[in-house]
């Protein structure tokens, strides 16, 4: 039983990640029609931001919750800048360039961004070690063991979640953000300035990757360079899954995945090497059926 | 290259919509429309700006689904057939916004317009190359006189990338890459669009002529120069907010007075 | 879209071809121009290759490399590489003789250096994988980010069929080509979606399912990886040296003429497809598929086609691959390398087959000959790939407006 409730935290830890970084992907689609696959290496480099944002609190001895604070901080500030930096000197030049040049771009914009990491961070190719800055332990509940962090990390996870979703349907920079992915050209004739709301859009998009890459590591324990490729394409299928531009549906998407990993690790424990392997083939299966995903697609294209 | 056989007629009415309607949404854009283009007529299709003209060419074509009604083409039910099987039964047409391969030659443009004619198989096109070589000969030759009707310098840039051609030559290819599969009927879209009198006149001229040579072909014409209307069509239809509101010569059409609210609003 | 797309024909180019002819003094227009031409660039590009296989000084290769740049650029920009294109536009018999001889002379210099050797015959299967992509990119527009599993698909079913030894090879590299077809037909339906994104993903997922499917899977070896018998052709045992009158050549010349066969073989057929009505098809399905179905072009097939048949391409060199290594492990066919197969195609000149062997040359051999640059090669190749996609989305040698026959 307690087995259940462990498989259970932890799907619900991971579809929070997936839904995180689902979310920007489909922010980037809905705003620019762009699919930004160094989402996932701006991830790993929030993650990193608040690794380097540890070690500046030990050196200068603070408590424990303002490093905690501090860690998510800088990995949001970190990723949204990068996002940001991405947006404004990279996509937008591109935004009229063939959509494979486009793609090929971010892929390699995040190739850049891991070796980087790995080239130039202390020890760069080696996992490293995050903080244990929640309360470890836990409880129990009817024969079930629920750490305490673990379920901070969900909670705070979804609120976040919630917050960026309140940001984008009912604050009137969220009325800019939807009026450019519905059609940019009518909302730069409205005064809404282009190039700013994108890299807003593009600033929160990221930020909602950095905050995924705090909690990773503060969950696991662990952060290394090259983990931000395989959350790109569970995020990016995430997102297609739930119908891109739609964030409700990245989230969905999100928790499907880590729905599948969990069922996969769960019912066949000696296939869990396998898990990505049946995940994925049940996403092409899903993407073959309902190709605009399960809620409808949202793009700001004409046909 | 094969052509068609010239279909026998049995009714004078090659294509028939009716009930015909589409909705976006919640936006109604075609409002149970009853539509007749006879046999060999060159109907004029005109309307206020977003009246539902190209969407009517939209559904009629394939690209989009009818919501309600039915389509029928020289006889057959088209109403739930893709593109490509609607192009099988003899439909061709240009696009409001100009939609060529700029990339690709005005050679190639064409070609696009008669790929039913040409053969595709793999045997013939990578192994039979001297018979291919033949045949493109043959289209290269069919292409060029298509094209000097319109302009005999059009003829000579057989070879030159489309993006290479002004506006005018752009849309008389557009016009000849319909042309050029033998179609039953054609879609005109604003063929004239940005064009001067003159322009238009000439392009018209132009129009008819290959129309006689090609023995008669029925045509929809959506424009919104009304000089044009009046001189090449026999009857027009027109559209408001997705429904026919009068339909008729042109000068009956011209002087009906919900035509005229229409495009002028109430008094 | 902007002229500078990666499809531009007509459109101003970096090197421009008419200030190159303005700039040339030697007329390049006519026949014997345009031979001349090829001549002189087919001696160029074999020269580079040997040099920079030869090199083994750092400082030497790097002065080297410069002054291949540089000629490269001076060929541009007198017209002479345009020329040599038109050459293999109108006069392919003379352009395939001279690239023989070309091709049998690099042979003959570097018969005795098995890396060097080793390396060419690299650099002709993945030119060959990446004239599959261009047909299912170049031409059809179709995104395909799992080149590498299809590659290694073709390598694995050659090291399976090792197994059943009455099998001759040549059936075996087929069944290579055929299998990772077949594979790719899972995958077709998403493929065949309007957007591209949805062939990039189902592209994307399946390259990961693989090399994940690979690395935890024991009967295929692990990561470990197999072994792979060598090639046997009727009889002659590829692990044997080879002699041609008295000289000697290293066996793995064998391989290189083999690949180099199949690389002639599906240059041909590239050249083929893209000079065909079916060419015309492919690039309307790119172009716009909207008018293109209107005109009753059958959209899916072509697609299928494309997408097919480039599988197959990329199964085939796996299966040789496999086969001349003597090996086969997950760890090659990873997302980056088929990101590195793409950027290969970008890198040509989208569509252009002759631009895709220059610039699987380039992505092959600079990262393995210059050695100081090993530890930040992935880093370069990123930057140097986004410096591109700004600078000269066209790639090197852009794709030329098509012309049929002589006119």
């Amino acid at each position: 039983m307690s087995s259940i409730a462990q498989y259970l935290l932890n799907g619900l830890m991971q579809g929070t990640i997936y839904g995180l970084v689902a979310i920007g992907f489909t922010i980037f689609f809905g705003v620019m029609n762009v699919i930004k696959f160094s989402h996932g290496d701006v991830l790993t480099f929030g993650a990193f931001g608040g690794l380097v944002a540890t070690w500046l609190s030990i050196a200068l001895g603070l408590p424990i919750w303002l490093e905690l604070g501090l860690v998510i901080l800088v990995a949001v500030a970190a990723s949204a800048a990068i996002g940001a930096l991405i947006a404004r000197s990279l996509v937008l030049p591109l935004k009229d360039a063939p959509p494979l040049n486009m793609l090929l771009m971010t892929m390699m914009v995040g190739t850049a961004i891991r070796e980087c990491i790995r080239l130039f961070f202390p020890n760069g190719t080696n996992p490293q070690k995050f903080p244990e800055l929640l309360p470890s332990g836990g409880a129990e509940m009817s024969g079930v063991y629920l750490r305490y962090d673990g379920l901070i990390l969900i909670v705070s996870g979804i609120a976040f979640i919630f917050a960026i979703q309140w940001i984008i349907n009912r604050t009137r920079l969220g009325l800019a953000i939807r009026a450019v992915a519905e059609d940019g050209e009518t909302a730069r004739t409205m005064g809404i300035n282009f190039t700013l709301t994108v890299a807003i859009a593009f600033a929160i998009g990221s930020m909602t990757a950095g905050f995924g890459g705090a909690l990773f590591g503060l969950y696991y324990s662990e952060i290394n360079y090259g983990m931000g490729l395989i959350l790109a394409v569970i995020g990016f299928s995430a997102a297609i899954i739930g119908g891109l531009g739609n964030i409700w549906g990245a989230i969905i998407g999100g928790y499907l995945f880590a729905g599948l990993q969990t069922a996969v690790v769960a019912t066949l424990p000696s296939l869990s090497d396998y898990k990505n392997v049946v995940a994925f083939i049940i996403v092409i299966a899903l993407i073959t059926w309902r190709p605009t995903g399960l809620l409808a697609e949202r793009g700001s294209e004409r046909v | 290259m094969s052509g068609h056989a010239a279909p026998p007629a049995k009714d004078t009415s090659l294509l028939m919509a009716s009930g015909l309607s589409v909705k976006f949404g919640g936006l109604l854009a075609l409002n149970a429309l009853d539509i007749e283009v006879k046999r060999g007529e060159i109907l004029g299709l005109i309307g206020p700006n977003g009246s539902g003209k190209t969407t009517f060419f939209n559904v009629i074509s394939g690209i989009y689904s009818a919501s309600s009604g039915n389509v029928v083409l020289d006889g057959q039910d088209t109403t739930t057939l893709r593109p490509q099987q609607i192009a099988a039964h003899g439909l061709a047409r240009t696009f409001q916004r100009s939609r060529l391969c700029l990339s690709l030659s005005v050679f190639d443009n064409l070609m696009l317009g008669a790929v039913r004619r040409l053969n595709s198989g793999l045997w013939y096109n990578l192994v039979r190359r001297g018979q291919l070589a033949a045949d493109i000969g043959s289209a290269a030759k069919e292409a060029r006189e298509l094209l000097a009707i319109f302009n005999p310098q059009l003829a000579d840039k057989l070879w030159q990338p489309a993006i290479s051609l002004g506006m005018i030559d752009r849309r008389r290819l557009e016009i000849c890459r319909a042309l050029i599969g033998r179609p039953k009927l054609v879609l005109l879209d604003e063929p004239s669009a940005g064009m001067t009198h003159d322009e238009t006149n000439q392009l018209m001229s132009e129009i008819l002529e290959v129309r006689r040579g090609l023995g008669g072909l029925t045509i929809v014409m959506v424009e919104h120069e009304m000089g044009l209307i009046e001189r090449a069509t026999d009857r027009c239809v027109v559209l408001n907010y997705g429904k026919k509101i009068c339909e008729g010569k042109y000068s009956q059409v011209a002087a009906d007075p919900q035509v005229r609210e229409a495009y002028l609003g109430k008094s | 879209m902007s002229f500078l797309s990666a499809n531009g024909a007509g459109g101003p180019e970096l090197f421009s071809s008419q200030v190159g002819s303005r700039m040339s003094f030697l007329s390049m227009k006519g026949k014997g121009g345009q031979i001349l031409s090829s001549v002189l660039v087919a001696a160029c590009v074999a020269c580079s290759l040997v040099a920079v296989l030869d090199i083994e000084d750092q400082r030497a290769l790097g002065i080297c490399i410069a002054v291949i740049a540089g000629v490269a650029f001076a060929l541009s920009k007198l017209g002479i590489v345009q020329a040599a294109e038109q050459a293999g536009v109108h006069h392919p018999w003379a352009v395939r003789c001279i690239i023989v001889a070309a091709f049998a002379g690099v042979l003959l210099v570097l018969r005795e250096n098995n890396f060097a050797l080793l390396m060419s015959a690299t650099i002709l299967i993945y030119a060959t994988v990446c004239l599959g992509l261009t047909i299912q990119t170049g031409f059809t527009g179709l995104f395909n980010f799992a080149g590498a599993a299809f590659l290694g698909t073709g390598g694995y079913t050659a090291a399976m069929l090792a197994n059943v030894t009455w099998l001759p090879d040549i059936i075996v590299i087929l069944s290579g080509g055929l299998i990772a077809a077949a594979l790719g037909t899972i995958l077709i339906l998403p493929v065949l979606r309007t957007r591209g994104h949805y062939a990039a993903l189902a592209t994307l997922a399946f390259g990961i399912l693989f090399y994940g499917f690979l690395e935890a899977n024991e009967l295929l070896g692990g990561p470990q990886g197999l072994k792979v018998p060598g090639i046997t052709i009727l009889g002659w045992d590829f692990a044997n040296e080879p002699t041609l009158g008295g000289i000697s050549f290293s066996f793995y010349a064998n391989y290189v003429v083999l690949i180099g066969a199949i690389f002639a073989v599906f240059m041909i057929f590239t050249r083929f497809v893209e000079r065909s009505w079916i060419g015309i098809w492919l690039d309307a399905v790119r172009l716009d598929e909207t008018a293109a179905s209107v005109f009753g072009l059958r959209v899916s097939l072509w697609k299928s086609f494309a997408f097919t048949t480039g599988n197959f391409l990329a199964g085939v060199m796996g299966a040789v691959y496999a086969k001349m290594t003597a090996f086969i492990a997950p760890a090659n066919f990873t997302f980056g390398d088929s990101l590195t197969l793409v950027s290969i195609v970008l890198l040509g000149g989208i569509g252009n087959r002759w631009g895709v062997l220059i610039a699987t040359m380039i992505v092959v051999l600079l990262p393995e000959k210059l050695q100081f640059i090993q530890e930040y090669r992935l880093l370069l190749f990123s930057c140097v790939i986004i410096g591109l996609l700004f600078v000269r989305p066209g790639g090197l040698l852009a794709r030329r407006v098509r012309v049929f026959g002589g006119q």
